[in-house]
This record gives structure tokens, sequence and C-alpha cells, in this order.
């Protein structure tokens, strides 16, 4: 019933790039839930929202809906089946971080029951915000940034970013064709509680089935918001926050701001339909995985459990055996390399990728300026490289290293295969070290100098009241002189 | 005769108003664009870790920043570390010098932490910490706040019974450090460190 308005975007793309999409590939079978498997994982520090405490115990038994860990953000995460908690050892890791790090173990157990929230019919901004930290909303496109801390006061615009620009991933592609009314609806809710007018929809003109069911979708919800769905054309990396902005709003966002500070809001899909099904009482317990690539005999998309270790889809996806396979998490170009297939799926993770491992022999820089004309932030790529290479970091900085979004266009045309992307990533990391040791100095020596201050003012105190007590007493001494001399008088 | 008399008083008249309007100009120019205090020694104690800790030799970071700046050398820093001693070199336009510490001790970033079975509650240590990290009040038990600990060593040797040890910050669980890339041989990193810029 709500009326929305379809057209073409406007602006284009900044460089970027065309890689071969095969989305085809996985998006020829269905999508198929997964039978529950006999363990599952919750990395205590990496499942989203920063570094998080058990709140059970070994030897406890959980429901499917129970709260396991409680983040610093305040969000909790919930066991995605019921079962019993065995251990919490560290264990591998599908994050970029590869150390092993403590995982709470959860044996299934096929007889459990699944607890759900109370459902909210009507939600203003405050029950919003509590039932998506007691549901464990964090941003599912990739970051795992914990959504509500989003949900700032004067936002005027929602933006659904459908555009999922990465070839090979179909998993937002399968959320926005399969649940597109929960999108829609989880949108609508979202967009009425915080009192956003407007809901914008980016989508990729490679995607005509998710547009149609997006259509169909919002022609049947009862919303007060004005939609707009936005067809870009298809090229890398038109799903970059900013890129996206660039193309639907026709806004560009300074590197120093945050698009919520032009009152933008921007959503993964699968977020949103997240965010739909915890208002009805269903907290994140699964999440739409692609598992895909040449390596792979049976490429699809699977709707599995959090926790579930990445062995076990493979194993549904028909992998015997993955020794000559390079396994990614995420897409091929902002993905990392998987160690050990018995990480497992969080959050975030939104695609498996299995191809034939290649590594390409590192060249040096010829200076082509390849890189310059595909980066879409129009960074120097090659002079950030020599710069950091060189470990001139405030050189770096000063070039703009802080506006690189790591789509990682510039890695694929180099032809000296030169891994530039992990270079910026390593210096933004080290750029973000810097601003912190240079933060905490500044807050020492604010306190050192309120002590210096206080010190300074105690002294003078007791400097005056020592001057007073002086000259009471010699007022005394003198009183007592004149006293004695009157007597004796 | 006199028009040239007039015209040397005009020449003298003018002169001293431009001089005089020029004078005014400037005592008006040092009063509102005064600067307070140095600014080099600012930028001198912007580069330095502000621990307060005296192991130069001086009581806090500004002072040995005023030090610097009158000519002390620029070495004498062991919480910096040699980044702080070439970023200091690169501020001053001067030759880099190496550390006055030993590096492997020196790089290790410390927290004070109070063993508080043992302490007696004397708040000696509170008067000694230089950035009023440590909470606690007479005869009760005294604990440093972890985060605002600059690990200056301070407060060691004023406490009577030893309660109080210098152990290694632990880093978030949640934190990572993304993996250097691959350097290949013809971009090499110089053996001696560059400055930041």
């Amino acid at each position: 019933m709500a009326e929305y308005r379809l057209r073409q975007s406007h602006t284009a793309l900044v460089g970027g790039i065309h890689p071969e999409t095969h989305k085809a590939i996985s998006l020829s079978r269905p999508c198929q839930s997964i039978p529950t498997p006999e363990h599952l994982l919750f990395p205590l520090h990496f499942s989203g929202g920063g570094a998080g405490e058990a709140l059970v115990a070994v030897g406890d038994h959980v429901d499917q809906g129970t709260p396991i860990i409680r983040t610093e953000s305040g969000l909790v995460h919930v066991a995605s089946r019921s079962g019993w908690v065995v251990s919490c050892d560290p264990q591998p890791l599908a994050h970029p971080r590869h150390e092993p790090s403590p995982c709470i173990h959860i044996q299934t157990d096929p007889e459990g029951q699944a607890i759900t929230l109370p459902p909210l019919q009507m939600a203003d901004a405050e029950t919003i915000r509590a039932r998506a930290m007691e549901a464990g909303i964090v941003g599912m496109g990739g970051a795992g940034f914990p959504s509500h801390q989003k949900w700032a006061a004067g936002l005027t615009t929602l933006l659904i970013n459908g555009a999922e620009c990465e070839p090979y991933l179909t998993a937002d592609d399968t959320i926005m064709r399969d649940q597109a009314d929960a999108v829609i609806q989880g949108a609508a809710t979202l967009a009425t509680a915080l009192g956003i007018a407007q809901i914008v929809i980016g989508i990729e003109d490679n995607k005509p089935e998710a547009l149609e069911a997006l259509q169909q979708a919002i022609s049947e919800v009862e919303a007060r918001q004005s939609f707009e769905i936005i067809v870009v054309p298809t090229k890398y990396p038109s799903g970059g926050e900013r890129q996206l902005i660039w193309l639907t709003l026709e806004l560009e966002i300074s590197s120093r701001q945050h698009p919520i500070d032009q009152g933008i809001l921007v959503h993964n899909p699968g977020t949103l339909a997240a965010l739909h099904f915890s208002l009805q009482g269903q907290p994140i317990t699964d999440r739409i995985i692609t598992v895909t690539g040449e390596g792979v005999p049976r490429p699809q998309n699977f709707r599995v459990p959090i926790g579930t270790p990445i062995r076990e889809l493979l194993i549904h996806a028909g992998l015997v055996q993955s020794t000559p396979y390079q396994v990614t998490v995420g897409g091929p170009m902002m993905g990392f390399e998987l160690h050990s297939v018995d990480a497992p799926v969080i959050k975030t993770t939104n695609c498996i990728l299995v191809r034939e491992a290649v590594r390409q022999q590192i060249e040096p820089c010829i200076r082509c300026g390849a890189c310059a004309e595909v980066c879409p932030v129009q960074l120097q790529p090659q002079r950030l490289y020599q710069m950091l290479s060189q470990d001139a970091l405030g050189a770096a900085d000063h070039e703009g290293l802080s506006d690189c979004i790591a789509c990682a266009a510039c890695n694929v045309v180099c032809p000296s295969n030169i891994p530039l992307a992990s270079w910026f990533q390593h210096g933004r990391h080290q750029l973000r070290e810097v601003a912190k040791q240079a933060t905490i100095a500044n807050q020492a020596r604010q306190r050192f100098q309120a002590r210096e201050a206080r010190l300074t003012r105690v002294a003078a105190d007791q400097e005056r009241r020592r001057h007073e007590r002086r000259s009471k007493s010699g007022d005394l001494l003198a009183k007592a002189r004149q006293l004695r001399e009157e007597h004796n008088g | 005769m006199t028009g040239n008399w007039l015209n040397l008083a005009m020449g003298a008249m003018a002169l001293t108003a431009l001089t005089l309007a020029g004078g005014a100009l400037l005592s008006f120019a040092v009063r509102a664009f005064r600067v307070d205090g140095n600014p080099l020694v600012d930028s001198i104690d912007a580069v330095l870790p502000q621990t307060q800790c005296g192991q130069c030799g001086h009581p806090g970071c500004r002072p040995y920043a005023e030090a610097i700046s009158n000519g002390e050398a620029i070495n004498r820093c062991p919480p910096g570390g040699q980044d702080t001693v070439d970023r200091l070199a690169e501020l001053l336009g001067i030759e880099s010098l190496p550390l006055d510490a030993d590096p492997e001790t020196a790089a290790v970033d410390r927290v004070a932490v109070i063993i508080e079975e043992d302490c007696i509650g004397c708040t000696k240590c509170i008067k000694a910490c230089p950035v009023d990290a440590i909470l606690g009040a007479a005869k009760l038990m005294h604990t440093v706040l972890p985060d605002l600990c600059t690990g200056c060593d301070l407060c060691i040797a004023p406490c009577p019974v030893d309660c109080i040890e210098m152990v290694p910050r632990t880093p978030s669980p949640a934190a990572w450090v993304p993996t250097p890339p691959p350097l290949i041989c013809s971009d090499q990193r110089p053996s001696t460190g560059a400055a930041h810029g």
C-alpha cells in the first residue's frame, strides 16, 4: 500500500572496476537450511560488539535464545540452538585475526527448546534499542558494529545497502528475494521509531529478482515513509557506504565525518530482516551464507545456525577434501584467508569462497598508475605504498591514507601483484594507534596539570592559614604583654 | 627660500606622523598578538609521552621540554623510546641520537598493580602518583586505575611494604593487529628508523 519511486542513479562511481561477478553459480540452487550440527562455537570476544564475558558456565544447559555472551557495548549474543556448554577454550576464528581466542563450545541437544522474546507491535526509539541489544543485532554486512549505536537522534534518511557489489556473493540477494517483506517491514518499523521520513534502497542492476521482490513488498507494507528504489550500475565497489550514498543521495561525506552526522543511516538488508524478526520475538540465531567458488561441487546459499563450524558448511556443499584449495571468508575482494575450517560462523560471515590456491609473485612497483585510475576515493595508491614501505606514516596520513575504504580494487589491477590494500589496512591501523597514544598522552598531561594546580592551591592555602595563625598568636602575645605591663604598672 | 623650509618641515612632519602611526600599530600588535609561553616548548611537549616519570632528570615532561628547548640532549626519555627521539630530531631539525636507555626494557608498556592483600593503606603512593591514577584512603586498601596509569614507576619507591608491582599492560582481548604485508627486496626499509612525518 505504500508508494514508491523507482529510478536509475544519476551519478557515476569514481574509479572502480568490473570484475567477473560469478554470482550465478550459487544462485542456481535455492537457499537451504542445514540440519543442526553436533557442535557450535561462539567466540567470546569476536562475535561483534567488542570484548565479551560469558553469561553461562561449563555444564549449563542452554535453550535456543538463551543469552550466553554479554559484550562491552552492552549487546547480548544468544545461543543459536539448545545444548550443553562443554568448554570455553581458545579455538581458531573466522576473523582476520587468526590467533585462537576463547569460544563457548556448545554440544547441541536435539530435544532442546527455543525461547523467544515477547513480540513488540509498536516500538519507540528506546524499546527498539533495548530489543536490538537483547536480540544481538549487529551489522550483518561485514563490520559487525552494534546497530543500536548508530541510531542517533536527528536522522532523516534510512539507506538500505542492497548493492552487494563483491563478486561471488549472493547472500544479500537471497535475503532480498526470500525475505523482502521482513527487510521492508524492519526498515519501516525502524524508520517510524527513529522519526525517519525517507527510506532509500540502493540496489545494483544485476539483481532483477530481488528488485521485483522489494517492489512487491513495498506495495504491500503499511508505512508512513516515502520509499525510493535507486538502481545503480554494476561496478565494484558501489556497495561501499560512502560510494552508495554518492550514487543514491548524491552526497559526499568527508572522511572526518560519519554518514549519521549528515542524518543518513545505512543498513544492510540482512540487518533489517534480523531486526524485524527480533521485534517478533526471534533473536538472531541463523544467517544466510553463500558457499561458492570453483572448489565446491554444489555451490549455494545456506541458512546456518550461528556458531556452525565452517567444515560442516563445506561438507554440505559437497567438498570432500580441501587441500589444494584456498578458503576465503567474505568476497574475493575484501575477504580474508581462513586458516582453519574448524573456525565457526559468526554474524558477519557472509560468504565462504573456495578457489584454487594461486600464489602470485610480488614484483616491484613500476609506477604505471593503474591503481590510481581505479581508486574510488581518488587516492594515489602507488605513492601511499611507497610512503608506507618506507615507514613514512605521517606523509601517508597527509596523502589521505585514512580515506582508504579497503576495497582492494588497486590489488586487482596491479600488474606487479603488490598487496596494496593490506599495506593500507596496516597503515590505517598504525595511524589509529598513534592517535590513541596521543589521546592517552593528552589525558595524562591534563591530569598532571590539574594535580600541579591542586598542589599549588593547597600549598598556598596552608601558607595563608599558617600566616593567619601566626598573626593571631602574635596578637595574643602582645595583648598578654600589655596586660602584664598594666598589672606591674 | 621659504618654500624650501616649508618643504623640509612638511617632510619632517610626514615622517614623524608615519613613525608615530607605525609605533602605535606595533604596540597594538604586541598586545593583541602576544604569545604566552614558548610555542617551541609546546610542540616538544606534544611529542613527549606524558608519563611524567622523571627518568630524564626533570620533574615531568614539560620541564624536560623546556630543557630541550634550551639545548639539552633529546635522547633522555626512555618511555618514549627511539621513536620519540626520532620525532624530536625531526621537529628540531637536528641529528637523531640513540636512546640513552636499554631499548628492550624501555619499549615495554607497563602498569602498576597494587597487591591488595599486602596494602596497609598508608596513602604514600597516592601522593607520589603524578597523574592521580591511584584510588584509596588512609587505612583503606588502594588500587591503581590501569587506564590512567602511565607506568612511571614513581609509586614503587614510597611504598613501605613493597606491595606495588609493574606488570606489562594487557591488551583488550578483542584487539587485533593486521599482519604487515610482505616486503620485496627493492622496497626494503632503511635499516636506521626513518622518522615519522
